[in-house]
């Protein structure tokens, strides 16, 4: 998937680059908002927060954590991605649109709690 | 390097993760979308920022932060998002 960028080059002006409209980017902000916005005060973020501020060198559990959380994301993006590949995409998009409400639910929970 | 405590908080931070909102957020994103690729670097970028706000704030970001402002946003995405996959018509 090779990502095209047109660029046109105004003379004069600032040069507008004119994407194609490729989903890449648009998947990647709405997935990096959501998950971040969720993210935010939940408790791995808090455990990562605890344990460097109890140990002496902070970025050793900085870079723990950030393997771990490259590698469940990883995990979760392939099971995603073998999900896709074995479901009928009727049954499919239940089942990402049951997740997707389960993950809501998650959140309200934390927000009541 | 302390290979100890790398070891311990991937351990940890892994056992937090496994099975948590975002981990069900990326399956459930890189099962639904056109590019996986997209979700896995959203994704990894998200979470990574998340824990190094939380390294460089410690404790005192609790105070400014409206962490459940952010949820309930967060609540709303994920339940549109259902929503659109139920009912694609709606789409425009």
């Amino acid at each position: 998937m090779t990502v095209t960028l047109s660029k046109q080059v105004n003379d004069g002006e600032k040069n507008t680059v004119t994407k194609a409209k490729n989903p890449f980017w648009t998947v990647f902000s709405s997935t990096f908002l959501t998950i971040f916005a969720a993210e935010m005060g939940d408790k791995t973020q808090l455990a990562t927060l605890l344990m460097s501020a109890e140990s002496q060198s902070p970025w050793v559990v900085f870079l723990g954590s950030a393997l771990a959380l490259i590698a469940t994301s990883l995990l979760g993006v392939m099971i995603g991605y073998w999900l896709a590949k074995r479901l009928a995409p009727k049954t499919l998009d239940l089942t990402v649109a049951m997740l997707l409400l389960m993950i809501t639910g998650l959140l309200i929970g934390d927000l009541v709690s | 390097m302390d290979w100890q405590l790398l070891g311990l908080s991937f351990i940890t931070v892994f056992l937090a993760e496994i099975g948590d909102k975002s981990q069900l957020a990326a399956i459930a994103l890189g099962g639904s979308s056109k590019s996986p690729r997209a979700v896995f670097f959203g994704s990894i970028t998200a979470l990574i920022l998340a824990s190094f706000l939380g390294v460089i704030a410690g404790g005192g970001m609790a105070h400014f932060l409206p962490a459940q402002l952010l949820k309930g946003t967060a609540a709303i995405c994920f339940a549109i998002m259902a929503l659109r996959l139920l009912w694609p018509d709606s789409e425009s």
